[in-house]
């Protein structure tokens, strides 16, 4: 837990420094190796081991998508400001230490939720990115904004892929009618809307870059909402 | 001639999409906030989604109605803007360009129809079995027998494990057997079967029977979906070097 708390402080004090981003990601990607090694699994099970995934995920893409921007010190502020709060909430968690029933151990679900967060991560970027676009109106900025979320789109699909492919060899249906899945397909539907939306002219720049914010709270909503208020497939 | 003529301007066009797109979405949003509340969803599983639409009052169906209507015009819309697009960019030199997003758009009608196939034929049976169970899963005299539990526990208590061996038999004779692990079910005859819980003392599993007519068709769909946007974007990457 030492390692996720200074993890913590170098995302809060990367508003300073910004090498303490990059730290902040070490120290987290070090974190997971240690629970991985504790565990004898990938630790992605529970709010808090994904939390700690979605942090360092969002850290990683940040910075191929920083380096792209002219001024990337607002972007990789918001990052670290974003970052830190998702550390804070992870330490708030319980860790999950119990091993896993044997329906989990298997690739497709380890693919699943790899996948799924990493997208989570890209439409968080994109987000941020609709954000710094209001306030600039570069359409650099928005370009990249689409990327993230085209990339994050793809991710999410194959991660529903994965999770229909397990659920089938697991539970025998690649379909359950459940909360999680419903604003799963929320949650697709919304981005399959962003990706057609911005092939017309007139919906380019502004509206996209609100789409896009928007999106965010699905997916915070999704992950964090269905989980913690409803009842249903999915423990996170 | 012009009711045609509009008819087919409205399948033809990108503002049906995200019209119909959006009412999607609202009907999806809607569905998310009345399903968690209604205990009818939870005999959702064990018959075909359509049969199970007949037997619900509408005050709880209507979405799941509405979503069906869109899906069938999203279908339409899909096909027509697909040809459309062959069609007026046929001379483009970048064909791969032009064919990958009519492959992610395959893919999705090829998720809508497996969808459609499992809405009309799944099924799911739960049944409790023991060592020398007989499960009848056909109307052709198929029995399924448990010829033996295994169970791995680990030194806490939990378990780690199991398998299941279990024998098809047709009119008192095995044709056919198979064992049953984590992940690993029984696909035979179209039937899933699956252990869905089980318990060590006594040893006893609880067996999950299911239908899944669609399950081909969507990872068909999903591996054309996925082929056709990894494309797209390796392309426009290429593209914009």
């Amino acid at each position: 837990m030492l390692i996720l708390t200074l993890s913590f402080a170098c995302y809060l004090f990367a508003i300073r420094k910004r090498p303490l981003l990059y730290l902040g990601l070490v120290l987290q990607v070090a974190y997971m190796i240690s629970r991985a090694a504790e565990l004898g699994r990938l630790p992605l099970v529970g709010p808090h081991d994904t939390l700690v995934f979605l942090t360092a995920s969002i850290a990683a893409f940040a910075v191929p998508f920083g380096f792209a921007l002219k001024d990337r010190n607002r972007f990789f502020n918001v990052v670290s400001i974003l970052a830190a709060v998702f550390t804070a909430f992870a330490m708030t968690t319980k860790q999950h230490n119990s091993p896993l029933p044997p329906v989990l151990k298997t690739f497709w679900f380890e693919c699943h939720v790899v996948l799924a967060f990493m997208s989570y991560a890209l439409f968080g970027i994109a987000a941020i990115l609709g954000s710094l676009y209001l306030k600039d109106q570069q359409d650099s900025i928005e370009g990249l904004q689409y990327r993230a979320v085209l990339v994050g789109y793809c991710l999410f699909t194959l991660s529903m892929i994965f999770g229909g492919i397990w659920a089938y060899l697991a539970w025998g249906t690649y379909w359950v009618w459940t909360p999680k899945e419903l604003w799963t397909s929320i949650l697709w539907a919304f981005y399959t809307f962003y990706v057609h939306v911005r092939l017309r002219q007139w919906w380019m720049g502004k509206p996209t870059a609100v789409l896009g914010i928007a999106g965010f709270g699905v997916v915070m909503f999704t992950y964090l909402g269905v989980s913690l208020l409803m009842k249903s497939s999915h423990g996170f | 001639m012009k009711i045609i003529k509009r008819l087919t301007g409205f399948f033809f066009s990108l503002s049906t999409t995200l019209w119909f797109l959006g009412l999607l979405l609202l009907l999806l949003f809607a569905g998310a906030f009345i399903m968690p509340g209604t205990q009818e969803f939870q005999e959702l599983h064990s018959i075909p989604l359509f049969d199970w639409l007949q037997k619900q009052p509408l005050k709880i169906t209507w979405w799941l109605w509405g979503l069906t209507g869109i899906l069938a015009v999203l279908a339409l819309n899909t096909i027509f803007c697909s040809i459309e697009s062959i069609v007026r960019k046929r001379k483009v030199t970048q064909w791969l360009l032009l064919i990958s997003p009519q492959i992610i758009h395959i893919g999705f009608l090829f998720m809508i129809f497996a969808h459609l196939l499992s809405a009309i034929g799944a099924s799911q049976e739960l049944v409790v079995v023991r060592e020398g169970s007989l499960v009848k899963i056909s109307d052709d005299n198929t029995v399924l027998k448990i010829e033996d539990i295994n169970i791995k526990i680990d030194y806490y208590g939990y378990i780690t494990g199991w398998a299941v061996s279990v024998e098809y038999l047709s009119d008192g004779k095995t044709f056919l057997k198979d064992i049953i692990k984590p992940n690993n079910p029984s696909v035979q005859m179209g039937f899933n079967i699956n252990v869905k819980d089980i318990r060590a003392y006594p040893e006893a599993v609880l067996l999950q029977i299911n239908r899944e007519p669609g399950a081909l068709w969507a990872l068909t769909g999903g591996i054309l979906f996925m082929a056709g946007i990894v494309t797209l974007i390796i392309l426009k990457i290429k593209l914009e070097r």
